[in-house]
């Protein structure tokens, strides 16, 4: 599967007719997030091309979701820049939003609509006209195995989290976004969902999207994504392709590469401790 | 699995307004609630157009009562006009306020898509103001009439009725929104959340109050008021202001009306100004705050401890001796202190309950000076003793609904048979941290009245059926705390108990004030206490047999 992420990026680079495919995408320098003397992102910085799908790791608390929230113009940082597909995060926040997709990992929705009204309204946002929207919308459905009448009977407060995530997927890819940032996108989704996303994110990289992918899971970013980057506690730790790095740290494994990196052998060792504490 | 999309793009087509959209889907929200997880039945979801026909057809019915004033100056009929509108507007706008400004699950909604805060905070606004206006509307319908109709009013009172309704409106909103960002501005966004609610309940609770008292202050009993525009001192009430405008363009059209007139003006432009102009970057940063996930040490972590020394102490470790209990003593006691959700349900809910007996005893007390001694019985003593019984029934018929209502399936996954010890911990939270408290605070405001002292022992009937009160919501396991989604809790169920428990409080205050005349006082206290003993003992008994039902 590595090689279908490199084969992936070797096609988006053979096409010519993206000529911006060597720029930066996405440009961070130095940027950080304080919360008064906390600092949950410090001095990240790093450049992603087009057609890349990298993924983002770190433990809990490492700082993802926050620069995921910077980049995304939903939170504003402490110092430091960022430019996202050219437009400073600062300067121009609503072109930077208007050329992102983003996929929370909260998964949050307005409950209370019906996931067409709730499509329906992100696609104004974007000034998607009606028609194209529904047509697009119709196109996601169709994908994700949703029936319409679904879309329009229930509202989202009764539908599964699984139904809820491909809502909340599709509203992120509605306006055709350059740049696509996924929180863990795949909490909810079924296996068959899973493999159709993780094809189709692969696909959308082919085309010249930049995915931004944040998870947990991985076997699954080992196996998607041409390169990682792992954070903690808001710094830089690694950055590179991830067969790479495997082999320069020899850990067999992108799991075992980042549990050496953030301490999560030590985890294993406590886990054992701990499980000896139920003996009768 | 289709295969992937392949279609062209969606050209971009900027003839669609993002605000348009989002003045819309913030009206959804709003008539249908953000959430509706808690629903069991899915479907399509309700009318809009029927759900907010009924809330209008209630404001115009209470509106009726504007019928009262046929004949009265149209400043007199303004005033009142404007008072209720604003005490409805108040009340409607400071506990919508904080949930449709600051909604933490809507960050990660919109705030990444390509709308600035401002156009959001202003698409809130319009609908905060619509809906207010709507309200007023309905309200003012049979106010209209009564002017129009009026010697002084005619045809001119409801263009100009009309206008000073709408500036109400926006004076209301601005004003309401004008605290949270200066509460903002002062008190820092890392206090936001804790601070949201605290205003909104203070200003709901205020609301409340002032709808009880202002009317009183302003009216004699019977309905003759106690001023007009020539009057100083109303120029310091805001509806003053409003019914100035209706005076002086449809009334006296007296210099003083005209100056009314143009302090609600004023204060109208200046508030708007202020909330909406000066303010409004502080809005952005609000937003954010709620979009930031950063771990903060809880500002609440003293109170924790306290409340746990409490009860593992004597006498409430005596009291709460059964661990099940304790846990949901514990349990209640934080999400009244701590959950915004409870918080703005239960207090501005109670305040008309606590304020009510302070205004009988208040009035009683006034009215009785210079009457013989004994001309009123203590009957708003023995009422008061009877009528905060209500606050333990209120309480707990509130807290058993909460947004995080699913996490009370812990209760049905742990080992407890039935739901008697969680109804008994609740029971008892309310009882200690509201109950005893508002008799206690009202025993001595009553004990500091020299002409009441002497009758507090009234009060002691009420007190004595208190179990029984706190009991009745408790009966086949229903108070169970944050049980049930908070969609659920707008119930006819609840009326019915209080209206129950209402007139067994006068029926309780009239034989204690007959029998206090009586001579036989202490004989009553003695028998009331034999029967609730045995009442209480019986109820106890069938809520310990209680068992879970099937939560489908």
């Amino acid at each position: 599967m590595l090689g279908n992420a490199s084969a992936s990026r070797e096609a988006a680079r053979a096409n010519p007719d993206r000529a911006n495919e060597t720029k930066p995408m996405i440009s961070l320098q130095q940027l950080t997030k304080r919360y008064g003397a906390q600092t949950a992102v410090d001095s990240l910085t790093f450049e992603i091309p087009a057609g890349q799908i990298v993924g983002f790791l770190g433990p809990n608390g490492a700082g993802k979701s926050t620069t995921l929230k910077m980049l995304t113009g939903m939170v504003t940082p402490s110092a430091g820049t960022a430019t996202v597909c050219g437009f400073d995060l600062l300067q121009e926040p609503l072109e930077v939003k208007r050329h992102v997709g983003f996929v929370p990992d909260s998964g949050a929705v307005f409950e209370s609509l019906t996931g067409l009204e709730y499509l329906e309204m992100v696609a104004a946002l974007y000034a998607i006209p009606r028609d194209s929207a529904l047509l697009r919308i119709r196109q996601f459905i169709s994908f994700f195995d949703l029936s319409f009448e679904t879309l329009t009977d229930k509202l989202l407060g009764a539908y599964s989290k699984g139904m809820r995530r491909k809502v909340v997927i599709t509203a992120a890819l509605l306006h055709n976004p350059p740049v696509v940032f996924f929180d863990e996108p795949l909490d909810g989704l079924d296996a068959n969902a899973a493999v159709g996303f993780k094809a189709l994110i692969q696909t959308l990289a082919r085309e010249g999207k930049t995915i931004v992918y944040s998870s947990h899971i991985l076997d699954v970013v080992e196996r998607v994504c041409d390169r990682v980057i792992i954070i903690d506690k808001g710094r830089l730790l690694l950055d590179g392709r991830p067969d790479e790095l495997v082999a320069t740290h020899q850990s067999g494994t992108l799991e075992k590469l980042f549990t050496q990196l953030t301490g999560g052998a030590e985890m294993e060792r406590r886990a054992e401790d701990f499980a000896k504490t139920f003996r009768p | 699995m289709n295969p992937a999309p392949d279609a062209k793009p969606p050209v971009l087509n900027p003839a669609l307004s993002p605000e348009k959209t989002l003045r819309r889907l913030f009206l959804t929200l709003f008539l249908r609630g953000r959430s509706s997880r808690g629903l069991r039945k899915e479907g399509a979801p309700k009318s809009v157009g029927s759900k907010l026909a009924l809330t209008l057809v209630i404001y115009a019915a209470f509106g009726l009562i504007a019928l009262a004033f046929h004949g009265q100056p149209v400043f007199v009929l303004s005033v009142y006009l404007h008072s209720m509108t604003l005490v409805f507007l108040g009340m409607f706008v400071a506990s919508s306020a904080g949930e449709v400004l600051f909604n933490k699950e809507e960050a990660d909604i919109l705030m990444h898509r390509p709308v600035s805060a401002r156009a959001l905070l202003w698409a809130k606004i319009g609908v905060l103001v619509q809906v207010s206006l709507w309200l007023a509307g309905a309200f003012n319908l049979a106010g209209l009439l009564v002017g129009t109709f009026s010697a002084e009013g005619g045809w001119l009172f409801p263009v100009a009725h009309a206008l000073s309704t709408v500036l109400a409106a926006l004076f209301c909103t601005g004003s309401v929104v004008l605290v949270y960002q200066l509460c903002l501005r002062w008190f820092g966004r890392e206090r936001l959340d804790g601070l949201m609610t605290t205003m909104q309940v203070l200003v709901s609770v205020a609301v409340v109050i002032g709808g009880q008292v202002v009317p009183r202050l302003l009216f004699r009993p019977g309905g003759t008021p106690k001023f007009s525009s020539d009057s100083w001192w109303v120029g310091l009430l805001p509806p003053a202001w409003f019914a100035g405008f209706d005076d002086a363009i449809a009334g006296r059209r007296a210099g003083t009306s005209w100056l009314l007139a143009a302090a609600g003006l004023i204060a109208t432009a200046t508030v708007l100004w202020l909330a909406f102009g000066k303010l409004a970057r502080d809005y952005e940063t609000g937003l954010q705050a709620l979009g930031e996930t950063v771990s903060r040490r809880s500002p609440r972590g003293t109170r924790r401890r306290w409340l746990d020394v409490l009860v593992s102490v004597p006498p409430l470790s005596w009291w709460l001796r059964d661990s099940v209990s304790r846990g949901s003593f514990v349990l209640t006691t934080a999400y009244m202190l701590r959950d915004r959700d409870v918080k703005l349900r239960l207090y501005p809910g109670l305040a008309p309950m606590l304020v009510l007996p302070f205004v009988l005893l208040f009035q009683n007390h006034s009215q009785s000076a210079g009457a013989p001694a004994g001309a009123f019985g203590g009957f708003g003593l023995a009422f008061a003793g009877g009528y905060l019984g209500m606050i333990p029934l209120l309480a707990l018929s509130i807290v058993k609904f909460s947004q995080q209502w699913q996490a009370a399936d812990i209760f049905r996954i742990a080992p407890i048979a039935g739901p008697a010890a969680l109804c008994h911990g609740a029971r008892r939270a309310v009882l200690l941290f509201l109950a005893v408290p508002a008799w206690i605070i009202f025993g001595l405001v009553a004990w500091s009245m020299p002409g009441e002292r002497s009758y507090l022992p009234l009060m002691l009937p009420g007190i004595i059926a208190l179990p029984i009160y706190a009991m009745v919501p408790c009966l086949g396991g229903n108070a169970v705390p944050l049980s049930m989604p908070s969609e659920e809790a707008k119930s006819a169920g609840r009326g019915i108990a209080m209206i129950g428990v209402m007139l067994v409080s006068v029926v309780i205050s009239g034989l204690a004030t007959w029998a206090w005349s009586g001579g036989w006082f202490w004989w009553l206290v003695l028998a009331e206490t034999i029967l609730v003993a045995g009442l209480y003992v019986g109820m106890r008994a069938s809520l310990t047999s209680a068992r879970w039902d099937s939560v489908d």
